[in-house]
């Protein structure tokens, strides 16, 4: 056994080398688990957000006869950011407590598991990218654009920062409380209908508006809609997005170091 | 020699009830002093053990030899008392249960490798020898749920032997696979110790504690009853469960 230590730049290097090794292996398991032995296999990560959007469509375009210019669009570009966003933290939620043997077992970063659950739904994301943007092209002859080389990598890696201290948040306060998951699957279907998402913000009550306008999910939802239809990207409102996450990231750390310790204990 | 585990006057005490939840606040009158109320898992335990030795830990099934497994392991923090290893822990504790059945023998390998910190490089060079030593043969390409519950502990015992560990935690878990596959997993052990890591057992079985350990230490509801060379620490738990009394008393 050597007792010479390596320097400490390696072992920084090591453990988020392994870090990253760990998620790919978590998301891949997660993959692989859920589309075994299902014929249509991936299609089934879009068929949840497509079905969505069409009842939406249906129902509020030809039921309620709502006046929106391209809704089917509109709707289509809100609603997989969306499903992504949450998808991830409904599952993260669970995340601690489905594996409860390996947080009171195993010593490993256990930071790593709501993370795949964030990171397994941008993978399913990406998938639908291909088909969202051939359904921009056919439904709307919306071609590609050159700025969309930079601004979907940027409202990647916003969404990416935004979902997850509120995924790790869920995660850990839900082992305290139980209630916590149930929570997150309520307040989110509460949440997309306070969100601008099948109707636009013109349509709130001019009063209102300044409250809907304020929340960072009509911020997130809004930006993808607007690379996707437009190719423009507000920088002033990603900034607020990443201030947001921040925000969400600092109470997520507080909540770790007051809460982390114990998590053995109550699983 | 140097030391691997020490552990200096741990104290540790768990809440009685977590009062979690709507019935529970209702429902359940609030003792003024329910704050304190604690129950003393371990009470001012101190052992060390050294680099290349095996410390046996037993006691009867409540004594706190779990909870002081889990505080080796990190899982659990100390109300008091300082604790430290050095090098890289792993536990066989419950082995198997961090696997998916859905994914092939292969498949778990890795990714419960990664999850007991190896990278995958290293996961690839030990790959054959795990596979090699769980006897699986052309089983390790079949989905874990089509497995019996010896292949599936043959499997995990085989991951975590050869994962680069220092301290390795064992808790009850010597009884895998039939006689044979225990002689080796016995064998395996001795190899541990011999290229200088440490063991911490937790065991019922005296005759595999005598020929792995040279020291232990005897829990009773928490506190260190014997500690010592385990011949002794044994024949303590022996006497102190033949004058234990029993909750049916056989007729007489």
């Amino acid at each position: 056994m050597t007792s010479s230590r390596p320097p400490a730049v390696q072992v920084e290097f090591n453990r988020t080398a392994h870090a990253l090794e760990l998620l790919y292996l978590l998301v891949v398991k997660e993959l692989k688990v859920r589309y075994k032995s299902s014929v249509l296999g991936y299609v089934w990560a879009l068929a949840n957000p497509f079905a969505f959007a069409f009842v939406y469509w249906f129902a509020f375009k030809y039921v309620m006869r709502v006046q929106v210019e391209n809704y089917s669009l509109y709707l289509i570009t809100g609603m997989f950011p969306w499903v992504w966003l949450s998808s991830s933290v409904v599952h993260a939620s669970h995340s601690f407590e489905g594996n409860a043997f390996l947080v009171k077992k195993v010593r490993f970063p256990q930071a790593i598991l709501p993370l795949s659950n964030v990171a397994h739904e941008l993978v399913h994301f990406l998938f639908a990218l291909p088909v969202i943007l051939a359904f921009l092209w056919y439904a709307g002859e919306i071609g590609p654009k050159a700025s969309w080389m930079w601004q979907i990598p940027l409202m990647l890696a916003t969404q990416m920062a935004f979902a997850y201290p509120l995924a790790y948040t869920f995660a850990i306060t839900n082992v305290y409380v139980r209630d916590i998951g149930h929570l997150a699957g309520i307040g989110f279907t509460l949440l997309f209908f306070v969100t601008p998402m099948v109707y636009t913000i013109d349509m709130v009550p001019i009063s209102w508006r300044p409250w809907f306008a304020f929340s960072p999910l009509h911020l997130l939802i809004d930006g993808w809609r607007s690379v996707f239809l437009h190719g423009r990207l507000d920088l002033l409102d990603v900034a607020t997005l990443l201030g947001w996450s921040s925000a969400f990231a600092a109470a997520a750390a507080l909540i770790y170091r007051k809460l982390g310790p114990r998590l053995g204990e109550l699983l | 020699m140097t030391l691997a585990v020490q552990c200096q006057g741990i104290w540790k005490s768990y809440r009685r009830r977590p009062r979690l939840g709507i019935k529970a606040a209702l429902l359940t009158p609030r003792a003024p002093d329910s704050r304190f109320a604690r129950h003393w898992a371990l009470q001012n335990v101190s052992f060390e053990v050294r680099r290349g030795q095996a410390f046996g830990i037993v006691g009867h099934n409540g004594s706190g030899k779990t909870t002081l497994l889990s505080l080796l392991l990190g899982s659990l923090l100390p109300d008091r008392g300082a604790l430290s290893i050095h090098g890289r822990v792993a536990s066989l504790i419950e082995i198997g249960a961090g696997f998916h059945p859905e994914l092939t023998g292969r498949e778990n390998v890795r990714l419960f490798g990664s999850i007991l910190g190896m990278r995958l490089r290293e996961i690839r060079e030990r790959y054959d020898r795990v596979a090699h030593f769980s006897e699986l043969g052309d089983a390790v390409d079949e989905p874990l749920r089509t497995y019996s519950a010896g292949m599936i502990a043959r499997l995990g015992f085989s991951i975590i032997a050869h994962s680069p560990a220092d301290v390795l935690l064992v808790d009850e878990v010597l009884a895998v696979g039939d006689a044979r596959f225990q002689d080796k997993c016995h064998e395996m052990l001795f190899a541990f110790k011999a290229s200088g890591g440490s063991l911490v057992i937790v065991s019922h079985n005296m005759e595999a504690l005598t020929r792995l350990c040279e020291f232990g230490l005897c829990l009773d509801s928490g506190a260190v009853a014997a500690h010592g060379p385990i011949g002794p620490v044994i024949d303590y738990y022996a006497t102190l469960t033949a004058n234990r009394p029993k909750a049916i008393s056989p007729g007489k």
